[in-house]
């Protein structure tokens, strides 16, 4: 009953308005002060722990910082550019490339919104200028843009991993799969619309574009292979190199020498010149007032999403210490519900409330919660894992109010009545996508477990 | 879309600013240089770990009323959106009133849960401070790894009787709670006169990317 109180009093707060992360911190203090007693001190110190005690989280910070310096100017460019060439040649090929040019941004950037701004707002124009309709254009983008959270590296997995304490480098190859297919799904998709509709069709522009392409985008597209790498070290010669942070926190220098130095978007050669002939640059580039620039609004973004992931913790030692998810298993057992039924309800849960909320605040309250009742029904912790995300996917594009429907509606200017409509075709294949993942384990496992052994779980 | 209503950015906001930039960079070098330490120099800065995670939690909670003096703070306006003004300045009243409660109430936990380390005295009372108890101070309480460094040897005389710290003592890192606190309530008192007045609504953005779709419509506009 009180319990129910809580939930209450978090989903009230937030709908009024109250901060994310001040409606799950508020409720979660009130609740200890009224039924336990605890004290105020002990809940400073949880807070504080939110830091101190998940070393996982640290990684946020750093992949944040290399998204931010791989998105300061043309790398999205680059990618669009080669996507273009790979597959702009068939019909329906510039919506087939802006679907591809998601999921490689999608593994630069760990965040949907930030892949949505970054192709969209180069692609939706370039589709308009060469005979799509508005709509088309942003029914796409607003649906492959939801494969930021799913390709890895992604944000949203690396919260999970530290909520529910699972190998993050686990969870990062379990959406490769994934990842893979639900943009494979949507291409297919698109091509046979395309091909029903009769839409345009670019020229291929031959192979020496592919390849000059290709070795324009590949600075940005290493990127993904340190970090890979440098998490599971090269099958058969090296074991793993870094951890997950510190492979996110070379990321983030690699992604500044390349933005500074040799895309020069950013930075003291930004305006011509080579390195050679102004080799003080390296130097300056460090407090070149871009690099400053771009780690402020970095810090901005990691203030914000780590002040909620930080108060949702304090909301998870609640349900925790409250012993929820044992008494939510009891009685799910009670009234014979399997695993299927199970899902279904995560299923639910998960797609109202990515509609309204930022992914990561909302994994961080509802893994917690299902977790325990997961293991105990014997369902894969990576496999839940993987099913949160896409949930949460294709809760940002479900009408009426996701959120990468918002922002969609915001970058081509159009209703958000016309954004849900013009994706609504494609919301459809993620529905299969995510029955797909949801009812079959092994797309989400056979990789981690191939490569990292079969998982132990130890409660 | 409420945005910041700071106007022309202040000596303060520079500051905040150029703090934010500096810690994260620091956290990234630090990491970095543990890194090429081990693979490089085959040794390691054995307090790097330590000192990031410091920084990291220095960074968000010091972030945080930045956060709210520039209304970055994340939430949900799907609902807000959709109400008549009256209602929403209602609601805006009472979202300032519970943020106010939430960063008093932390305030007076986070002086609790550091004052010991001070060797001060933490403040009965379960919901409010209602005077302050006589504990043993901790001042001697230190660290994992943190070397001190040599201006800091004064913290000896001050919190530990003279006595030398071999690693940095806890007072240090865990200062940050009490402050960050302090300036959340200001921070919260200063939104609430404008929600008062009449100049603000909403002390939430609905996602983090929102100045960048902004621009990037103001772009294809251009084009069309």
């Amino acid at each position: 009953m009180e319990i129910l109180i809580l939930f209450v009093m978090v989903i009230g707060l937030m709908l009024i308005g109250v901060p994310i992360a001040i409606s799950l911190g508020f409720s979660s203090i009130v609740f200890l002060l009224v039924f336990s007693d605890s004290s105020l001190a002990s809940v400073a110190q949880t807070l504080f722990e939110a830091f101190e005690g998940h070393s996982t989280l640290l990684a946020i910070p750093f992949f944040i910082l290399a998204s931010s310096f791989m998105s300061t100017g043309g790398v999205a460019q680059r990618i669009i550019r080669f996507s273009i060439a790979l597959v702009g040649h068939f019909r329906g090929g510039l919506a087939i490339a802006g679907v591809l040019a998601c999921m490689m941004f999608a593994a630069l950037s760990g965040s949907s919104p930030a892949t949505v701004v970054a192709i969209g707002s180069i692609v939706i124009a370039a589709m308009r200028q060469v005979g799509y309709t508005k709509e088309f254009a942003a029914g796409v983008i607003a649906n492959a843009g939801t494969l930021g959270i799913l390709i890895p590296p992604s944000i949203v997995m690396v919260v999970y991993a530290a909520a529910v304490e699972v190998s993050v480098g686990r969870m990062f190859l379990a959406g490769v799969i994934p990842g893979i297919l639900a943009g494979t799904m949507l291409m297919i998709g698109i091509y046979v619309m395309a091909r029903i509709k009769n839409m345009p069709k670019g020229e291929f522009k031959g192979m020496g574009e592919v390849v000059e392409s290709f070795l324009d985008a590949s600075w940005g597209l290493l990127l993904i292979l340190i970090i890979m790498i440098g998490i599971y070290g090269i099958p058969g010669v090296t074991g793993a190199i870094f951890t997950p942070t510190e492979a996110a926190a070379v990321a983030s220098v690699y992604a500044f020498l390349v933005a500074s130095f040799i895309y020069r978007d950013m930075g003291p050669l930004k305006n011509g010149g080579a390195l050679l002939s102004k080799p003080y640059a390296i130097v300056t580039a460090l407090w070149h007032k871009d690099t400053l620039h771009t780690l402020r609004d970095a810090g901005k973004l990691i203030i914000t999403l780590m002040f909620v992931i930080a108060n949702a913790l304090l909301l998870k030692h609640v349900i925790t210490d409250e012993q929820i998810p044992q008494k939510i298993t009891e009685w799910m057992l009670s009234y014979g519900f399997g695993p299927v039924m199970f899902l279904i309800i995560v299923n639910v849960i998960l797609l109202i409330g990515g509609q309204f909320m930022e992914p990561s605040g909302l994994l961080v309250i509802v893994a917690p919660l299902v977790f325990p009742i997961a293991i105990e029904l014997g369902i894969d912790p990576i496999h839940l894992g993987i099913i949160m995300v896409v949930n949460m996917e294709i809760g940002m594009i479900t009408p009426p109010v996701g959120l990468n429907l918002f922002v969609t509606a915001g970058v081509a200017n159009m209703s958000m009545m016309g954004v849900v409509r013009a994706a609504l075709p494609f919301l459809a294949i993620m529905f299969v996508f995510l029955i797909l993942v949801t009812y079959v384990p092994w797309i989400s496992t056979v990789l981690p477990n191939a490569l990292m052994g079969p998982e132990i779980i130890t409660n | 879309m409420a945005t910041s209503l700071a106007g022309p950015r202040s000596v303060t906001d520079r500051i905040e600013e150029t703090l934010i930039a500096i810690i994260l960079g620091v956290m990234t070098v630090m990491t970095f240089a543990n890194v090429v330490a081990r693979y490089g120099f085959n040794s390691n800065i054995f307090y790097a770990l330590e000192l990031t995670v410091f920084l990291f939690a220095w960074l968000v909670l010091l972030g945080a009323s930045y956060a709210v003096k520039h209304t970055l703070h994340l939430g949900v306006d799907a609902v807000v959106n959709t109400m008549p003004q009256a209602t929403k300045r209602v609601f805006a009243l009472i979202t300032v009133a519970v943020c106010l409660a939430y960063s008093l109430l932390l305030l007076k936990g986070a002086w609790d849960y550091w004052a010991p380390y001070a060797n001060l005295n933490p403040t009965s009372g379960h919901w409010f401070p209602t005077g302050f108890k006589e504990v043993r101070g901790q001042g001697w309480y230190e660290t994992q790894d943190i070397p001190v460094p040599g201006f800091m040897r004064w913290l000896e005389d001050v919190f530990n009787d003279g006595d030398p710290y071999e690693k940095m003592p806890k007072v240090v890192p865990y200062v940050v709670l009490p402050i960050s606190m302090a300036l959340l309530v200001w921070r919260f008192l200063q939104v609430g006169i404008r929600v008062w007045k009449g100049e603000q609504d909403m002390i939430i953005v609905s996602h983090e990317a929102e100045d960048d779709v902004a621009a990037a419509a103001a772009k294809l506009k251009d084009q069309e």
